[in-house]
């Protein structure tokens, strides 16, 4: 058996410590993971916990991240609960697989640590490894801080295993500013985190010798399409269960999570959507702006995946001007916030005044002042009645003004 | 809130020192944030570490501050510039040096007209650690510069948090500490 | 080959994650309908392999080589009392004629040959080579 281990009430830890306490506390029976900044804490802090005897399982050190998913893809085929850590050109390198993964109906965790993507490359944090995985199949889970780094993982292994969905999940925090950040941290004791995730119940396990099933079936063009559309499906459907387990979480620790997290959204006039760290830095931004009288919001999309559309525009509906920020290089369009928050709106038939931002890439500063320079911006428009400033602006970027429109 | 900059060469133990810091402070019931910012160098280049404590949490996550304290770990550090950089007439210098104070603002001209103390990190952390590792030295003159918290219950919670290292290295940094709570200027 | 029409599941009926059992029951050993040994591909062999029960040495070689599962094993007890495999045929609805399990058979004189598939098996076994003509 493992070995409890000491917890104070409040704990100093950084992002990375923290998922680490989450992948010990859920007894995971296979890690299988390559270290790759800024996740490589995760994985190195947990094969210290089982080299002090925190944890029974195993922990398999591969040579790439497409063996170390492909590992994780076998365990949770065996029928084990399985966890991973990542991040950037590793989660690149895994995106095969992922696909595989969740293809599979595996429900494994992986606690992922955004960073930019090469070239040039740069091991801060941007979400362009988020985006790249957007339409793996995977529940995209965001943590902003490390206590919900912490607690994105607990509830990631519960959602992931119910029976009704059964499907991958990552759990992601910004690169350095979450993961490298020590913040004050309140865990759970090991049993009460252990009770609140369950014992893992495994589904079609491949270790069942008498009742062999198949994994990885080939499927054609006479069945593919019914396997992707219900796995669709179970993906559309899982709110069900990601709205129970937070509730069971809220329940238990006080801590309130929504698929759709807001900030003085009620009465707003315009609105912000940010995902990650970011979020939190914005709020500090709208104390400032509701000082000088603009009545200003927030709004994330803690899962990234299912995107929440219709929660979205349902909260969005009073605000006349709304800027989607995206930690992302959008590469030849909108970025993918954008896109989504004006394809919910319109299926609402809503109009609020839609432009784009990008910001941090590569992990550069962003600041409350600059997010306080778009909410003004944004009040332009919310102004005028439509819009008159840039289409796509660039935060904190050297040089002179680049837009696009 | 209280902003502390560290300034520092990757491997000085900066890092380290800014999260115990906001460990022990976190420790008194405040709100803390640690973290550091640096590239994928190698150990030596210089590098720079923060802490925020404050009592209500702590939201922003920009790496840019005015600092209060600005503590520079490396002697060398003490006459680069940007050591300054974003400060204020208020914000509190403490450096890494074997000079006395006049020597040093005579060559580190932008110390001039600042807040400036001395301490003798390195040499402090060589007698007594037996490594040159300046950081929790640094701590000690921190405390008593600032008088944040009461130094004994200071050195009861660093005890704690050094736990997990031999006993040998724990006491010679509780004297290192000591030592610089004594000797800063 | 074309999925049997009574086998298209609509998308609602679907296995999750493709995960194919191989049994119905797999107490009594009744296949599902997913198990590919419901699949025949014997149609298009023109040559068939013929096994030669008094030349094998039950290496299993064959058994495993084979791509469609067609060796058909029997468990036996041997001399000194222990279980054992003993290869007795050829399930030829199953095999495709690729001659894999000819090429692997380690024997002296093989105890697999390709045959044209009109010949009859135990007209095959008599034109056998022996030593002198192998
Ligand atoms: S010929 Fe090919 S398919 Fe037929 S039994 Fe031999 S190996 Fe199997
Ligand atoms: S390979 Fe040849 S000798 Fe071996 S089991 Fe098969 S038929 Fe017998």
């Amino acid at each position: 058996m493992a070995e409890r281990y000491e917890l104070k009430q409040k704990e100093v830890w950084d992002g990375n410590m923290a998922a680490s306490h989450a992948l010990r506390q859920a007894q995971v029976d296979v890690v299988a993971a390559y270290p790759i900044t800024p996740s490589t804490p995760i994985v190195q802090n947990y094969a210290q916990f089982l080299a002090d005897g925190y944890v029974d399982g195993e922990f398999v050190m591969v040579e790439s991240e497409h063996s170390a998913m492909s590992a994780c893809v076998g365990a949770a085929a065996a029928g084990g609960r399985v966890a991973t850590a990542t991040s950037s050109q590793g989660y690149a390198l895994m995106v095969e697989v992922l696909y595989q993964a969740s293809g599979m109906r595996l429900p494994i965790v992986m606690t992922v640590v955004n960073r930019a993507l090469a070239s040039p490359l740069n091991i801060h944090g941007d979400h362009g490894d988020l985006y790249l995985g957007r339409d793996a199949g995977w529940i995209h889970l965001i943590a902003n801080n490390p206590q919900e780094a912490y607690d994105m993982t607990l509830c990631a292994f519960k959602i992931a295993e119910d029976e009704r969905v059964r499907l991958p999940v990552t759990t992601n925090q910004d690169g350095f500013l979450v993961s490298h950040t020590a913040q004050v941290v309140e865990p759970l004791q090991d049993e009460v985190a252990y009770k609140f995730i369950g014992d893992y119940k495994p589904m079609n396990p491949m270790l069942d010798t008498k009742n062999p099933v198949t994994y990885g079936a080939q499927t054609e063009e006479e069945w593919h399409f019914e396997f992707k559309a219900s796995q669709h499906k179970a993906l559309m459907e899982s709110p069900v269960v990601i709205d129970e387990v937070f509730e069971a979480f809220e329940k238990l620790t006080g801590r309130k999570y929504n698929r759709v997290e807001t900030y003085k959204l009620d009465d707003a006039e315009i609105a912000l959507v940010i995902m990650g760290s970011a979020y939190e830095t914005a709020m500090v931004a709208v104390d400032k702006a509701r000082e000088e009288g603009i009545k200003v919001g927030l709004l994330m999309p803690r899962t990234f995946r299912p995107f929440p559309y219709n929660e979205i525009a349902e909260k969005l509906k009073n605000v006349k001007a709304i800027a989607a920020l995206d930690r992302n290089a959008p590469m030849g369009a909108m970025g993918a916030l954008y896109n989504e928050v004006s394809g919910a709106l319109a299926a609402n038939g809503q109009s609020a005044i839609m432009t784009n931002y990008i910001y941090g890439l590569g992990g550069r500063d962003i600041t409350a002042e600059h997010i306080l320079e778009v909410i003004k911006e944004t009040e332009k428009n919310a102004k005028a009645g439509k819009r008159v400033t840039d289409l796509q602006g660039f935060i904190n970027l050297r040089g002179p003004k680049l837009s696009f429109n | 809130m209280l902003q502390i900059r560290w300034h520092s060469r990757a491997g000085q133990g900066a890092v380290t020192g800014a999260k115990a810091l906001a460990d022990v402070m976190a420790r008194t019931g405040k709100y803390v944030q640690a973290y550091s910012v640096y590239g994928a160098e190698k150990r030596g280049a210089p590098m720079t570490a923060y802490d925020k404590i404050d009592d209500k949490p702590i939201l922003d996550h920009s790496k840019w501050m005015t600092p209060d304290y600005v503590l520079v770990i490396d002697p060398s550090l003490v006459f680069q510039e940007e050591i300054v950089d974003n400060t204020t007439d208020d914000t509190i210098f403490i450096v890494t040096s074997h000079m006395d104070k006049d020597d040093l603002l005579s060559i580190a001209k932008h110390l001039q007209g600042k807040k400036v103390y001395v301490i003798d990190a390195i040499k402090i952390s060589q007698e007594e650690i037996g490594r040159a590792i300046p950081n929790t030295p640094m701590l000690g003159a921190f405390i008593k510069v600032s008088g944040i918290i009461p130094f004994e219950d200071f050195l009861t919670s660093i005890e704690d948090i050094l736990s997990k290292f031999p006993r040998k290295i724990i006491d010679g940094n509780l004297r290192a500490i000591k030592r610089a709570y004594e000797e800063v200027k | 080959m074309a999925t049997p029409k009574e086998m298209m599941t609509t998308w609602d009926k679907i296995q999750p994650g493709a995960v194919l059992p191989s049994f119905e029951d797999p107490e009594k050993k009744i296949r599902s309908k997913f198990n590919s040994y419901n699949y025949k591909v014997a149609d298009w062999r023109v040559e068939k392999p013929v096994f030669n029960r008094d030349l094998c040495i039950d290496c299993d070689f064959c058994w495993v080589s084979c791509p469609d599962s067609c060796f058909i094993v029997e468990e036996v007890v041997n001399k000194r009392g222990k279980k054992q495999a003993k290869i007795v045929g050829i399930n030829y609805n199953l095999c495709k004629g690729c001659a894999v399990c000819v090429d692997v058979c380690p024997t002296p004189i093989k105890s697999l040959l390709m045959f044209p598939e009109f010949v009859d098996n135990d007209e095959a076994l008599k034109q056998w080579p022996t030593k002198d003509n192998k």
